[in-house]
């Protein structure tokens, strides 16, 4: 190959001249990034439900961050053959996608620009800047397989693992078309939001707990900050372990990115072979050769770091220059699609979310039917993080496997406040529909079809004061919070020591007792967080038993244990 | 190459490090020494009590101890002003309230509830109470309680938060660090009855802070203690689980009842609940006045008598039979008779036979 003198001295800066480095493309990449960044953390921060209270717009703009994600439209389309309002936003990234390729991974998503950020911080400083490149070998006699490769370069490699992520993409989307929408597990926007509600958040808390106010408890937070903390630390071994591997996202946009109309181009004429473009290839994607179009994330890093000026970002650049599609074998792209037609039916066969239900699982007001709430919830913790009294908890397995991470309520933690329906005003799939604070009490035109119902309180009489020992007590009656009160104090008629006929006769001495009216219930939890007996069971307890989402279901056999009277 | 034998200056240094670390190490571990494990333990060593917010006011033997407002509610300024006049008709709140004083309001916002159900303080009584401490001169007026429910929400749904903020008085919200533990009732009395402790988390830090002290309760029925008024009130500068108190609640009430001494207590009778209580829900839970049917402030000195009246006249209940009245009585008697300045008995009718009941009707 020929190339001309002034081709091989193009000026090679980096860093160097001042404000022209301003300009750089990489540069604005970086602020767009970290606009994006700062974008989703306040919307994070501002989610919970004072801001909420006080800003009624805000309620409008928190969840966009996650409903401009196409993977949660697109998956929740499939369960539910349905765009739930503000998913239309998706499309916001999901054209431009066509179009660019998978600009989203390195200029917008936060969970990628952390990756970046924290890859980049703790990177070995193994570079050995070579401005001229007149010792790198000429690509004409370049060996086809390099012994051994410096670090940096054989980090930023193409690798066979990173098909992975589309087998992935494959199972979760064959599982959401079977009706188990799982792809909050790895989507990285819920990923993100979850961690940092769920463990990140109230951790950094904690040393202020003492003038704050005490912190968010949540339950399994341990393993959601695990799981980011391990995943955000493959970074020091396996730049953008995530991204470039496990992101289902990402694995969807480079599906798209096939159709691109530019991508980064090299042009042989001028490029010699010296590889600088993988220093800092954030997608691993090969710019050094034939462009991997599905897992470039056009950062823009090869341009820069050319010395030759042999790459840009073409329009319709010619096709034997790439690889447009992502490389996949057809055996396993089937083997994926069969772990997740398979994953169903083994769920389900559990009877978690049916009849052998645990009636512990008490849902948000709004939430939808048990099954339907499987078709729709992408566990990204937002109604954990807006829930003012903490009561929304992400589940551990008591709503099965498939219900990890959604949300239930833990009235050992908080209660369900009777005028407050900020989680349905945040959810971004409709998971919890948006239900006003009159449907839920069952006001003005609701009154016919009564309040919402999340489950039923229940007694134990083992373990109730007045029941078990005599002590006067009525804490649940006294916060029982609808009016007229569910729960309510009655003396109890005692089988006299006298006989059967004395009985009328007789009142027992001792205080009167706590009794639940069901019509009147609506499972609110107050009674429960109160309840004087604070044991890992209280004397008083909520049970999913007569939820309202279920009633509408018989035939799913599902919360029918109690049977609500109507109210009036 | 470094040098094979020792210098002695080599000598010297890791001599001496060695020397000087090992004595650190052994005077560290005989200060820290703990031979029965429970050095390291926290006190238990609550506060004894709580200043008398009654004692600096000086209030002529004469003067009426317990002052009624009637009158419709829009009018709310002048109710305000008349029930609190009543006490004194010269100087009002100036009596009790001097230029530089730090006021303490402690309404009640125990529940998220809009304020026309009447499950907590009025707002609009709250908010001419506030101006009336600003006339006085009150250098800083902080409201506090420490609602059951999440206690944001019930500021700001009450109402409480808004007028609280626009009169340019200022929250203090229940976090931890406003808590210290306050012996309530007798020190003996600790282990009397299941379900009592005798030191408990008080709202101490914004009382601390406080020079004077007012209690602003809404009049409800209640569940287990039959009413709330102003005594009952005190409950909302409870924190920890405060509800194993309930168990002994008569006990609880007068034990507030006798640890706290305020400078004036306000009944806010405008929105009376009369069943359904504490937490009603409903309009029709509540009735202006109660019993005496026109909304009513009661001003009050004496919070014993405040609550003998009302729950009298607007409750329609016997006070004799209120057992928490009988109990903080003679509580406060014990105490006035060891020497302490403050008032508290339940016969009302004996301020009235003595001139000492004011009533303004508007």
């Amino acid at each position: 190959m020929k190339r001309t003198l002034d081709q091989t001295t193009v000026p090679f800066t980096r860093f160097g001249e001042s404000w022209q480095n301003v300009l750089r493309i990489t540069s604005i990449r970086i602020l767009v990034q970290a606009a994006m960044f700062a974008l989703f953390l306040s919307f994070v921060l501002l989610t919970t439900f004072a801001n909420l209270d006080r800003l009624p717009g805000l309620r409008h703009w928190a969840s966009k961050f996650l409903e401009i994600d196409p993977f949660i439209a697109l998956a929740a389309a499939i369960t539910t053959h349905t765009v739930y309002k503000g998913l239309l936003w998706s499309l916001v990234i999901l054209v431009p996608t066509l179009f660019l390729g998978r600009f989203f991974c390195n200029w917008m998503c936060p969970y990628g620009t952390l990756h970046q950020f924290v890859g980049w911080l703790f990177r070995r400083p193994a570079r050995t800047p070579n401005p001229s490149g007149a010792q790198e070998p000429d690509p004409a006699n370049r060996p086809a397989a390099p012994v051994r490769q410096p670090w940096w370069r054989a980090a930023n490699e193409y690798r066979p693992a990173q098909r992975f992520k589309y087998y992935l993409l494959v199972g979760l989307l064959v599982a959401a078309a079977c009706g188990s929408l799982q792809i909050g597990l790895l989507d990285p926007l819920c990923l993100l939001y979850r961690s940092l509600t769920g463990a990140v958040l109230p951790a950094a808390q904690q040393p202020f707990s003492r003038l704050l106010g005490s912190g968010r408890l949540h339950q399994g937070a341990w393993l959601i900050g695990f799981l980011l903390f391990v995943l955000v630390a493959m970074n020091l071994v396996y730049p953008r372990f995530f991204c470039r591997v496990l992101c289902p996202l990402g694995a969807l946009l480079g599906v798209l990115a096939r159709f691109a109309w530019w991508r980064i181009d090299r042009d042989p004429a001028r490029c010699r072979g010296c590889d600088r473009c993988r220093l800092d290839c954030e997608g691993a994607c090969d710019p050094h050769a034939e462009l991997r179009r599905a897992e470039c994330f056009v950062c823009f890093n090869c341009i820069e770091e050319c010395p030759e000026g042999a790459l840009r970002f073409a329009f319709f650049p010619p096709k034997e220059r790439e690889v447009a599609g992502p490389d996949l074998a057809r055996r396993q792209v089937v083997f994926a699609g069969l772990t997740g037609l398979l994953f169903y039916p083994f769920v389900r066969t559990t009877g978690r979310a049916t009849r052998d239900f645990s009636s512990r699982v008490i849902r948000p007001p709004g939430a939808v039917e048990e099954l339907e709430l499987l078709e729709r919830c992408v566990k990204c913790a937002q109604c954990v993080r807006v829930c003012p009294t903490n009561v929304i908890q992400p589940a551990w397995f008591e709503a099965g496997v498939e219900g990890l991470w959604t949300p239930v309520l833990n009235f050992r933690i908080g209660h369900c406040q009777l005028h407050c329906t900020a989680c349905g005003y945040v959810c971004p799939t409709g998971a919890i529909q948006r239900v006003t604070v009159p449907h839920k009490l069952g006001l003005g035109e609701y009154v016919d079809q009564g309040p919402i119902r999340l489950g039923t309180a229940h007694i134990d009489v083992g373990r109730c004061l007045p029941y078990s020992a005599g002590i006067a007590c009525q804490v649940c009656e006294e916060v029982c919070p609808t009016s007229p009160k569910a729960i309510r104090a009655r003396y109890r008629m005692r089988r006299g020591r006298r006989g059967r006929g004395a009985e009328s006769a007789e009142r027992d001495d001792a205080p009167p007792v706590p009794t639940v009216d069901l019509g009147l219930c609506i499972g609110c939890g107050l009674c429960e967080r109160e309840c004087p007996v604070v044991g890992d069971r209280r004397a008083i307890y909520v049970t999913a038993e007569g939820e309202t989402r279920s009633q509408e279901y018989p035939e799913r056999d599902r919360n029918r244990a109690v049977r609500v009277p109507s109210q009036r | 190459m470094a040098e094979p034998r020792w210098t002695r200056r080599e000598l010297l240094t890791r001599g001496a490090g060695a020397v000087l670390g090992g004595g650190a190490a052994v005077a560290g571990g005989y200060l820290l020494y703990d031979p029965k494990g429970d050095r390291g333990l926290p006190r238990w060593q609550p506060r004894l009590g709580l200043k008398n917010f009654f004692a600096q006011i000086d209030l002529p033997a004469g003067h009426p101890r317990l002052s009624v407002a009637v009158g419709p509610e829009h009018r709310t300024e002048e109710l305000v002003r008349a029930a609190v006049g009543g006490l004194d008709p010269a100087l009002g709140l100036r009596r009790f309230v001097q230029p530089g004083d730090v006021v303490l309001i402690k309404p009640n916002v125990g529940f998220d509830r809009p304020p026309h159900v009447g499950a907590t303080t009025n707002p609009e009584v709250l908010r001419w109470i506030i101006r009336l401490c600003r006339e006085a001169g009150a250098r800083e007026i902080l409201v506090t309680d420490n609602p059951i429910e999440s206690p944001q929400a019930c500021f700001s749904r009450s109402g409480i938060a808004a007028a609280v903020e626009t009169e340019g008085a200022k929250v203090v919200l229940p976090a931890p660090a406003q808590f210290e533990l306050v012996l309530l009732g007798q020190p003996q009395a600790r282990s009397r009855a299941p379900g009592t402790a005798a030191a408990w988390p008080v709202l101490y830090r914004p009382l601390d802070r406080a020079t004077k002290l007012i209690g602003v309760a809404p009049i409800k029925d209640h569940n287990l203690s039959s009413a709330s008024m102003t005594l009952k009130n005190w409950y909302g500068l409870l924190g920890g689980r405060r509800h194993q108190l309930h168990q002994t609640i008569h006990e609880a009430i007068s034990d507030l009842a006798a640890l706290l001494s305020p400078t004036l207590v306000i009944a806010d009778g405008t929105r009376v609940m009369l069943h359904n209580g504490p937490t009603g829900g409903r309009v029709s839970d509540v009735r202006p006045g109660g019993q005496l049917g026109r909304p009513v402030l009661v001003a009050s000195v004496d919070p014993v008598a405040c609550d003998a009246w009302c729950y009298q006249r607007l409750l329609g209940r016997d006070p004799a039979a209120l057992d928490y009245l009988r109990l903080a009585e003679q509580k406060i008697q014990a105490r006035v008779a060891a020497g302490e300045r403050r008032f508290g008995q339940r016969d009302w009718l004996a301020y009235d036979r003595a001139g000492q009941v004011v009533t303004t009707t508007l």
